[in-house]
């Protein structure tokens, strides 16, 4: 082992390879042997190369994206959750372990491996003080905002200037990072991996490595893949991060024999604007105004609670919602009462001055939505009681489904309506991993040199739900573990 | 659509995506801005451009930066509406126009007027002994040009300019609605002036600007203080200099250790440094948010604060040379030119930038009563 071998499949250079960037890929490609590879270019990624490159190791990192669009999912993220004793000057009172456990417990189905979930909470209190080690800027506390500042430290800029401060350090450390550099396959003797298969500018590549880390993300972008799952429900599904997640690197592991964990149809979505583009729309499509009005579905009827709960459960609640609904498709509507009272969706919502223009508008049925629209107002919640700051209670009187807050009449014109779509933010369906993030077989036994970082094993903490930030602290702490590991195997 | 529509347009596009993800609220004041103004952003857009002090923190943590297909690129296009608002807030006529645009003809062909007129008066009135002279000691300006003449020909083209400028910001106060009934309170005021004065809108959140290139780094703010402040200590030079001559009646040339001199040597070295190293910086920097227009505008105004302060500086270093009479002489027309021009260059922002400032501070001291957000509203993770 040792020396990299360029593959027979090789193509020789194509037209495309004369350019900078692709040259540079291909050049360090043959530029081996590396240590540690790592594959993948988002946050666990790069904590990982960080991480076996600031032990000695000589480190190459594959982003499959251009420099432009390197950082994966992680650049739509803003913040990371993190236990801490409130000692930190940002927050009033601290985060424990036992209310992070607790909040863990109360999304989705739980933790899954309580022995790597209670690692991974414990590990998170590191966290703060590694990011900012690398130059990772936070954002002061707002004041008056959500309880969020308590739980959650919010990153300068959001997560591609996150990724830009850590791919910053990773050059200045020596990191060897390949852009445009697709990881394809790993090659596997036994319960160890020799070489990872990367293919670029048309050409295949074997290059050798000492160990591997995994951490390119899941398979929310893959809609064929999806499709296994959700019939053709998947043309109508939005994927918020760019289209290269399709899972390829999980499909190779699972090609070698590791464990599956995670709910395999399972996804994180929300509802975003059904006009967004079909990849990579991130945070500035998703709607907001859910519980300050009602939510119809094509046949103008309601389906599903809007003043269920308070943000951020609510908000992972919807996407699924809309998934179930025929066509995939719903329409949140509200009236100028509600206007300016949550954040403002991207593209401008349309307008009627009354509820049957509006219904011409969507293309639904004027009468059937008129019908929904007089029933709901005429079980509305009493206006004396609502406070849009907090579950009030204003709720309806009678309705299926209810609207069990801030159950205000829609009444005052002009009316407003987006139309919805399920908007997937990631996938669940993982590898399993042991305590040092080595990847698991399906007989149990770990692989002495492949280890897994980020959302590619993230099912093994959560394998339903949705915690905000908690992908983030997943990422980061288990990026420093594989990448840990990574660097005593090759050393 | 007129051009100027056609941008705002675009910027609008821009900042509702912004406003829909919020990622940027704490690298500036732009954006906590942008948050207030939220369902009026059609009519802040001249205000938000102008409070953008170009730092470029938000194109580089943007994630729909192009190539991304909703191509937001913040510094880019406020540069590009702060400059249309620079040529309408200063003149509304065409024939000036070509002034603003940034071309070498007209300045040039201003200077080189000015120069002649400058030169006539002092020949008229002192005859060819303006120019050179075999004397001893440090020459006296006044060797050159009698102070009347210098009066009137120096006092015009700066009241011209002032006036010009003057006019402007009220058309941009006009423009922007003012303080939109908020009032300053001192506090506020305060803050404006200190924000504008330590550029603290270059710093992006406790960061530094990023600038030339994607590694934030310090040098541009420093550079600008220098420029900034460098122009400041002329001025006082040149107010100090009329201090001592008309209150304490000391007449010039005034030795090396006297206040108008040490003042306009350390402000014309600091001009110098400053304008030098940040035309290097710009010929450096990433063209992807740099607005080409702007850039133009940049480029000129640091020419001429360059050759202000070095035709100033040269004007002490040959003092005692034959030469004294027209290299004073030469500063002089530079001046006067400077001062011509002024409003039809981006010297005009200094004005624009104080005033969202003071606008920015006014309108969050207002708010700071603000009720709190919804349950939907605050930040999406």
């Amino acid at each position: 082992m040792g020396a990299w071998l360029r593959s027979g499949r090789s193509r020789g250079p194509t037209p495309a390879e004369g350019r900078g960037p692709v040259r540079a890929a291909v050049d360090l490609l043959d530029a081996g042997p590396f240590d540690v590879v790592v594959l993948g270019g988002g946050n666990a990624a790069l904590v990982a190369a960080l991480t076996a490159r600031e032990a000695g190791r000589r480190v190459l990192l594959l982003e499959r994206a251009p420099e432009a669009q390197r950082g994966g999912n992680s650049r739509h993220t803003r913040n990371i959750r993190c236990v801490h004793d409130g000692n930190d000057g940002r927050s009033v009172g601290g985060y424990g372990f036992d209310e992070l456990w607790s909040d863990l417990c109360g999304v989705g189905d739980g933790p899954a491996d309580e022995k790597l979930a209670a690692l991974t909470i414990r590990a998170s209190a590191e966290l703060p003080a590694w990011m900012s080690a690398r130059g990772v800027r936070w954002q002061a506390a707002l004041a008056g905002t959500l309880q969020l500042d308590r739980t959650n430290r919010f990153f300068l800029g959001g997560g591609k200037a996150l990724v830009n401060t850590y791919y910053r350090r990773a050059a200045a450390l020596g990191v060897h990072v390949a852009y445009g550099v697709t990881a394809e396959d790993l090659v596997v003797e036994g319960d160890r991996c020799t070489a990872v298969v990367a293919s670029c500018a048309g050409r295949t590549f074997e290059v050798a490595a000492k160990a591997v880390v995994c951490a390119a993300g899941g398979f929310e972008a893959n809609l064929e893949w999806l499709r296994a799952y959700w019939g053709d429900a998947v043309d109508s599904f939005v994927v918020r991060g760019p289209r290269d997640n399709d899972g390829r690197v999980l499909r190779a592991l699972y090609r070698a024999g590791a464990r599956r964990v995670g709910r395999e149809e399972g996804f994180h979505a929300v509802a975003v604007d059904a006009r967004s583009p079909r990849f990579d729309g991130g945070i500035a499509t998703r709607i907001d105004a859910i519980p300050f009005g009602i939510v119809v579905n094509r046949d103008a009827q309601r389906f599903y609670d809007e003043g269920e709960d308070i943000w951020p459960k609510r908000y992972a609640q919807w996407g699924r919602n809309i998934a179930r609904q025929p066509g995939q498709i719903a329409y949140c509507l509200w009236d100028s009462k509600a206007a300016g009272r949550f954040l403002p969706p991207m593209f401008p919502p349309l307008q009627a001055g009354s509820v049957d223009e509006l219904a011409l508008q969507l293309g639904l049925d004027p009468r059937a939505l008129g019908a929904t629209v007089d029933s709901y107002n005429s079980r509305a919640g009493d206006p004396a009681t609502f406070r849009p700051g907090e579950p009030d209670g204003c709720a309806t009187r009678g309705l299926v489904p209810p609207k069990s807050n801030w159950a205000l009449p829609l009444d005052q014109p002009p009316f407003f309506a987006v139309p919805l779509r399920p908007g997937i933010t990631f996938t669940y369906l993982g590898v399993a991993v042991d305590e040092r993030g080595r990847v698991v077989g399906a007989d149990g036994t770990p692989f002495v040199n492949v280890t897994a970082a980020g959302e590619i094993m993230s099912g093994n903490i959560l394998s339903s739900g949705y915690l905000a930030g908690f992908g983030m602290t997943i990422g980061t702490v288990w990026g420093r573990i594989a990448g840990r590991t990574a660097a005593d195997v090759a050393a | 659509m007129s051009r100027r529509e056609a941008l705002r347009a675009e910027a609008v596009r821009q900042l509702r995506i912004c406003d829909a993800c919020r990622y940027c609220e704490g690298y500036c004041a732009v954006f906590p801005a942008l948050e207030r103004r939220s369902p009026e952003i059609e009519g802040s857009v001249d205000y938000l451009a102008n409070l953008c002090h170009d730092c470029r923190a938000c194109y580089y943590a943007c994630m729909y930066a192009p190539p991304h297909e909703f191509a937001v690129n913040i510094p880019r296009i406020l540069q590009d509406a702060r400059l249309a608002g620079y040529d309408e807030f200063v003149s509304r006529r065409a024939p000036h126009r070509p002034l603003l645009r940034g071309q070498w003809v007209v300045p040039a062909a201003a200077l080189g007027l000015i120069s002649l007129l400058v030169a006539t008066v002092s020949a008229a009135s002192v005859g060819l002994g303006a120019f050179w002279r075999h004397g001893h000691g440090a020459a006296s300006p006044y060797q050159s040009l009698p102070y009347p003449a210098l009066l009137v020909l120096a006092g015009i083209p700066t009241l011209w300019g002032v006036a010009i400028l003057a006019r402007a910001n009220v058309r941009y106060w006009r423009a922007t609605g003012g303080l939109r009934g908020a009032s300053v309170r001192p506090a506020a005021l305060y803050r404006a002036l200190r924000d504008a004065a330590v550029l603290a809108n270059l710093r992006g959140g406790g960061g530094e600007c990023f600038y030339p290139d994607e590694r934030p780094s310090p040098l541009r703010r420093r550079l600008h203080a220098a420029v900034a402040y460098g122009f400041v200590l002329c001025v006082a030079s040149t107010v100090s200099a009329a201090v001592e001559q008309d209150l304490l009646g000391v007449q010039p040339p005034y030795g090396l250790f006297s206040v108008p001199v040490l003042l306009g040597l350390v402000g014309g070295v600091a001009l110098v440094v400053g304008c030098a190293g940040l035309i290097w910086l710009k010929l450096r920097s990433d063209p992807a948010p740099e607005s080409v227009a702007m850039a133009v505008r940049d480029y000129g105004l640091l020419f001429w604060l360059g050759l202000l302060s070095a035709s100033g500086l040269a004007v002490l270093g040959l003092r005692w040379s034959t030469v004294a009479g027209a290299a004073f002489l030469v500063h002089l027309a530079v001046v006067l030119t400077a001062f011509v021009l002024a409003p039809y260059t981006k010297f005009a922002h200094v004005g624009y930038r104080v005033l969202a400032l003071v606008q920015d501070a006014a309108e969050r001291a207002g708010r700071r009563s603000a009720p709190a957000p919804a349950p939907g509203g605050g930040r999406p993770a």
